[in-house]
């Protein structure tokens, strides 16, 4: 169970002339759930979203289940980097369902359309996940009908309708009101406890200290520290991450 | 009373003409708006530019002035086409730069959240295009395409320059033959029917599309 599911080596990104990410490294195992935590600004979504190629690394290596989706800020083909990326999912900070679809319609579509199932196969999935995330009598319903925290498991189950390896969470607490975070931090909760593995970027520290295998924290484009939760938040050595711990621990 | 029944029937022969040549112009003109509002944003520059240029040409000159050079000065280039063929190229090609705007903007009015998560999920553009962009495009679009819909309706009588009997036609001519002005106001009755009932349709889809919110 040691499978190198992510590897980052020397990521670059730049918007501009600001220099987002700054030599990136990082490798996650099968199974971890990596906390990414850090001021805003720092990177940390960027980083996530350069993993599925909502941005382009300027420089840098990224390989997915030991296979190259980026060598040295070269991409791979189209089609090729497609696959790679399909083997991750991923939740938004605004959820981004799509609303012209029921919450059914949401979960079956990229399984129909990307991976040309029959409706009769995911169907039961479909089913399945919905029920998982405690939403199965709502699945004819359109997503604006639904609280933030019950659209939010919405995108998780559309996301794992896929199939995924490994999960990416943007920020996925963050448009949340306070009283609807508890049942999506449940859900994800729940999936770290069926070894999936997540990549989290969040200013949930309940959840990275309690839920994470590893946490990072970044800021200013760099990973500043890393370990588990009981070193960063026990013990924390680099300066800026005490000031931050200080900042939002009052 | 008898009077107005004998008119009936060349206005209503009239009527099928126009009912004619709106209905194949929509039905060109949407999917070619559609093509046209994809070219303009597509990421190929000079593609972009060439439509940029095609709408500024189609929306800047006046329509009538379009229809009669398709029908009088293409032949001179040898391009010889029949009558309705030629007023319907000259409706398609004008109305498509109206709908292409149209499509434009409510293509770019759709959040780039709906784009990163049909990209997360593995979907290609085109996918992402038909499957989510231009389904949530369509139900933004409804009132402005409605209202240029209504539009075609009137703007059909143009092709009275180029000898078609249509409506208008048909109704001047008996008109000029009995000077009598009846003709005039039932062929407006007409229009106000046709154009009753394309309201009436766009005011079907607009509930149909209001099943979910945005």
């Amino acid at each position: 169970m040691s499978e190198t599911m992510v590897k980052m080596e020397n990521v670059q990104k730049n918007f501009g002339d600001l220099q987002v990410l700054k030599d990136i490294s990082l490798e996650l195992k099968q199974g971890e759930v990596v906390a990414i935590i850090g001021p805003s600004g720092s990177g940390k979504s960027t980083l996530l979203r350069c993993l599925n190629r909502l941005e382009t690394v300027d420089g840098g290596s990224i390989a997915i289940e030991d296979e190259c989706l980026v060598k040295d800020g070269k991409y791979v083909d189209d089609a090729t980097a497609r696959s790679i990326c399909g083997k991750m999912g991923m939740v938004f900070q605004q959820f981004n369902l799509f609303p012209h679809m029921t919450v059914l319609e949401n979960l079956l579509e990229a399984p129909m359309i990307v991976k040309k199932m029959k409706r009769e196969e995911i169907l039961p999935v479909a089913d399945e996940l919905l029920a998982k995330v405690g939403l199965a009598e709502k699945k004819d319903v359109y997503p604006t009908r639904l609280s933030g925290g019950q659209q939010q498991r919405v995108a998780i189950a559309r996301a794992l309708a896929m199939n995924p390896d490994i999960m990416l969470f943007d920020e996925p607490t963050s448009s949340l009101d306070p009283e609807l975070t508890g049942e999506v931090l449940k859900t994800m909760r729940n999936l770290a406890e069926e070894n999936m593995t997540m990549i989290v970027v969040t200013h949930e520290m309940g959840f990275a200290r309690e839920v994470a295998t590893k946490v990072i924290f970044m800021a200013d484009g760099i990973v500043q520290e890393q370990g588990t939760p009981e070193e960063l938040f026990g013990n924390p050595k680099n300066e800026r991450l005490k000031a931050f711990l200080k900042s939002i621990l009052r | 009373m008898e009077k107005i029944l004998t008119m009936i029937y060349p206005l209503a022969e009239g009527s099928i003409v126009t009912i004619q040549l709106f209905a194949i112009t929509l039905l060109l003109s949407l999917p070619l708006g559609l093509l046209l509002a994809l070219a303009r944003l597509s990421k190929i520059k000079p593609l972009g530019k060439f439509v940029e240029v095609y709408n500024w040409i189609m929306r800047g000159t006046p329509l009538m002035l379009q229809l009669l050079f398709v029908y009088f000065a293409l032949p001179t280039f040898g391009i010889l086409l029949p009558d309705v063929a030629a007023a319907v190229l000259a409706f398609v090609l004008n109305y498509a730069a109206y709908f292409a705007e149209i499509f434009r903007a409510g293509i770019q009015s759709i959040p780039k959240g709906q784009y990163e998560a049909a990209r997360a999920l593995g979907f290609t553009y085109v996918q992402t295009m038909r499957r989510i962009i231009v389904p949530q495009m369509v139900k933004r679009v409804l009132p402005p395409v409605g209202n240029e819909t209504i539009t075609l309706v009137k703007d059909t009588s143009l092709v009275y320059v180029l000898a078609m009997n249509d409506l208008l036609r048909a109704a001047r001519t008996i008109v000029q033959r009995e000077f009598d002005m009846t003709p005039f106001v039932i062929a407006g009755v007409f229009y106000l029917v046709m154009t009753f009932v394309v309201t009436r349709v766009f005011n079907w889809l607009e509930k149909h599309y209001a099943r979910y919110e945005e």
